[in-house]
């Protein structure tokens, strides 16, 4: 059976944007705690993060790759933000640094993938354990506390009636978004993912070009990194454990295919926020977090299952 | 002249693949380049599109010497080819693959990009939409958006490595077609076949390879079918292994009427006991595909497989391997052998339940076995520990059926069982085959090495396009073979 909408656009296609908004309805229907102005933007401050960093993680899954170590890459990213203001460097430069030291570890994470031609989950399994590793020693394990106070507006001000945040990740998701469908590197990032020899037959320079695209993932993360140090107002060398696996499932609901060449902006947005709704959801239903963890399991494997029969189908 | 390739050499490690490749293309000629299966044509044009580097031999562009490092070396001169199997991006849309790596700009303007496909598309009437996925496609599609590429960059050659056999009639004439098309835009073509009849009313000039040499080239006009099927099949019959024919017994496989979509078309045959039948063809005959269908891989659409009579249900290998039937494939280092298991291990591997007790292997009984076979199949190993990819060809094969023989198989599938094999070890396959063959085993061998088959089978089978064109005796002859494997719906053709 397959459904199709007037315009040729298959139902099953629609289906993880169809289940938002059927959490979302079915959340404000359940708890009327949910549509509220605070629990909303509670909602987008918290998935905030993790959206960041799916966003880098798309481009890195649509060219064949994958980053383990992002969760590691958050941390580091956060803790040179906050020591550089700590320093007492303006608001804007410490943002700068967290993105910047992201991306050196992303330029690294391409750069031995492409030079060792080893396979990028083990090279970023070993990145994960490395630069978890520096960030712990440069902070000696301590978090960094001394921040000036307006620091907190990245991760928790309000403009436009809306979490800042928010207005930051539309920002990010439209350029991704451009990057991806309108730019060669873009372009290039599907024909590597989709056919490395294809790539290579066709004289692109697949070496840069996933480089690129593992060092634009890891700015993404070092800026995910400063958003997550401005909510907690410390620079943690312990944050974002166990990141990489949420940004991944965010990506693989959205419809993103481990095996390169698939995935969306878009795609990736309801994914994140489907399992930011679920999480919110579970919360103010009263839901025990431990049954939490295994229903979003549960929804990974559903999502994907269902994408399957659809490619298998087309 | 656009292309001339003069004694152009290439070895992979110690085989060689190329000795003396030669080769002259012109202007708005469209060359068939013909030969058997592992003749070099492959080869060849690989090193003219700059896949592969010579070891030797001069290569000659429009008069100018050239040598190539990238496959972008030889588009920027305007060589392109169309692979058998296609280089394209499949979750590209067709005209990005058109156009990919040569986008101009940073920014990419997908609308224009479609449309200038479009236009391309248009101007040589292709049925093509320039927007759809390319994984949507047919393999005909496929090729015929490789084709745009190449006549996008402005290529002034084009080489096509057998297209046509993946293709249905239909398509098969389409892609003529455009052959002539672009030969009268003054392209010059060249065009890998075993399928002479199809090609006589395309080719101007024909080369013929056999065993990595160039041996004939002439104008299509004057040679005879008769005359090139000598020049491919014109290879040298060392005395490999004479064998005594047994006696055959009763039948213990026979298929009937079978057929494998896409390719396989009502099929039958019968394997009898003690009988070596070999399975000739060319590449993309339906061979393998044929052992895969036996052996449950491919499920059959109709027809029977019986053995001793009785008629077999496979869903699956399990259930090939638990009737008694062996598949000893083509490709041993991925489908054949644990290469980084021994040799122990891999003699084991189909047959763990005779040598375990409670689910429990008995490491002591196992080891047995091994050295039961080591012995009789007289594998040269260091010990039964020995890893099995570590082993030379031969031996890696015999590991293979040994592992059958362990289970108790009386069918044995043989897909090319010495491709990449020295000659001693060669003798030794056949020997083995033929000590099956004595007790009683009932083998299917597929081989591309005609005198081979021709030594070592008691009847020939040969196979084209997925039918079996015809029977052969002892004592047929390599022409005979390969006029039913290549030439089957040849008219007669008196000569010229």
């Amino acid at each position: 059976m397959k459904l199709t909408l007037p315009g040729g656009i298959s139902l099953q296609r629609l289906l993880p944007f169809a289940s938002l908004i059927i959490l979302f309805v079915g959340l404000s229907i359940a708890t009327p705690n949910f549509l509220t102005e605070t629990n909303l933007s509670s909602v987008i401050r918290q998935t905030a993060v993790i959206n960041i960093m799916a966003l880098g993680m798309t481009m890195i899954i649509i060219a064949g790759g994958i980053d383990l170590s992002v969760g590691s890459i958050l941390a580091f990213g956060g803790l040179m933000g906050t020591m550089a203001l700590e320093k007492g460097q303006p608001i804007v430069v410490g943002v700068a640094v967290g993105i910047v030291a992201g991306m050196f570890w992303g330029f690294m994470n391409g750069l031995l993938t492409t030079r060792l031609k080893i396979n990028p989950f083990i090279v970023t399994l070993g990145t994960l354990g490395i630069v978890r590793g520096i960030t712990l020693i440069v902070s000696n394990g301590l978090p960094v506390h001394n921040i000036p106070q307006s620091f907190s507006y990245l991760g928790e001000g309000i403009l436009g009636g809306v979490p800042f945040v928010l207005w930051i990740l539309l920002v990010c998701a439209v350029a991704v978004h451009v990057l991806l469908e309108h730019t060669k590197l873009g372009r290039y990032a599907f024909a590597i993912g989709s056919n490395p020899d294809a790539a290579y037959y066709a004289g692109i320079p697949v070496a840069f070009h996933t480089v690129s695209v593992y060092a634009i993932g890891g700015a993404l993360t070092g800026l995910a990194g400063m958003i997550e140090a401005s909510r907690l107002m410390t620079g943690q060398p312990t944050a974002g454990q166990g990141y990489e696996l949420q940004a991944i499932a965010a990506v693989v609901i959205g419809g993103g295919s481990l095996r390169g060449g698939e995935g969306t902006v878009v795609g990736t947005l309801i994914g994140a926020f489907i399992m930011g709704l679920l999480s919110n959801g579970s919360d103010l239903l009263g839901i025990s977090p431990y049954l939490q963890q295994a229903i979003i399991g549960a929804v990974i494997i559903l999502a994907v299952t269902v994408d399957e029969l659809r490619k298998r189908r087309a | 002249m656009l292309l001339r390739l003069q004694g152009i050499e290439k070895r992979f490690g110690g085989l060689t693949a190329l000795r003396n490749g030669n080769l002259t293309v012109q202007s708005g000629e469209v060359h068939l380049l013909m030969g058997e299966n592992g003749a070099g044509k492959s080869t060849l044009m690989k090193i003219v599109a700059g896949l592969l580097q010579p070891d030797g031999g001069t290569f000659e562009w429009k008069g100018k010497p050239v040598s190539f490092t990238r496959p972008a070396d030889a588009s920027a001169l305007g060589i392109a080819m169309v692979h058998q199997e296609s280089l394209l991006a499949p979750h590209l849309s067709v005209a990005e693959n058109i156009f990919l790596g040569r986008e101009e700009s940073f920014w990419v303007k997908r609308r224009e990009v479609v449309a200038r496909a479009a236009k391309l598309i248009e101007e040589h009437r292709f049925p093509l939409n320039a927007e759809a996925r390319v994984d949507r496609l047919s393999p005909a599609g496929k090729q015929l958006v490789e084709i745009c590429r190449a006549i996008s960059q402005g290529s002034s050659l084009l080489i096509f490595d057998e297209p046509t056999s993946s293709l249905s009639d239909a398509e098969t004439a389409e892609v003529f077609k455009i052959v002539r098309t672009l030969k009268a835009r003054g392209m010059g073509v060249i065009y890998i076949t075993h399928r002479l009849d199809e090609l006589r009313s395309v080719g101007d000039q024909v080369t013929v390879l056999r065993d990595g040499a160039t041996v004939h080239s002439a104008p299509m006009a004057d040679l005879t079918t008769d005359q090139l099927i000598r020049h491919m099949v014109g290879r040298e019959l060392s005395a490999l292994y004479a064998r005594q024919p047994v006696e055959p017994g009763k039948v213990v496989l026979s298929i009937e009427q079978l057929s494998v979509p896409p390719l396989l078309k009502q099929i039958s045959l019968n394997v009898r006991a003690g009988e070596i039948v070999g399975l000739a063809g060319l590449v993309g005959a339906g061979r393998t595909e044929l052992c895969r269908a036996i052996f449950g891989v491919d499920r059959c659409s109709s027809g029977r497989i019986l053995l001793d009579g009785k008629q077999l249900r496979l869903r699956s290998p399990q259930d090939a391997a638990a009737a008694g039937i062996a598949l000893i494939p083509e490709d041993r280092q991925r489908t054949g052998l644990a290469t980084a298991r021994s040799i122990g291990e891999n003699t084991n591997l189909a047959s763990l339940d005779k040598v375990s007790r409670l689910g429990v292997v008995d490491h002591a009984a196992a080891h047995q076995v091994t050295t039961d076979f080591i012995a009789r199949l007289r594998i040269r190993a260091e010990s039964p520990q020995q890893r099995a990819g570590r082993l030379s060809g031969g031996n890696q094969q015999k590991v293979v059926i040994a592992k059958w023989l362990a289970r108790g198989a009386r069918v044995f599938l043989f897909d090319e069982p010495t491709r990449g094999i020295d000659v001693g070890a060669k003798a030794e396959v056949f020997e083995v085959m033929d000590e099956l063959a004595r007790q009683g085993a009932a083998i299917l061998m597929v081989s591309s090495e005609l005198p081979e088959l021709l030594q070592i089978a008691d009847r020939i089978l040969v196979m084209r396009a997925g039918v079996l064109t015809g029977e052969l005796g002892r004592g047929a002859t390599q022409e005979q073979v390969m006029r039913l494997a290549a030439f089957h719906d040849a008219p007669q053709e008196s000569a010229a």
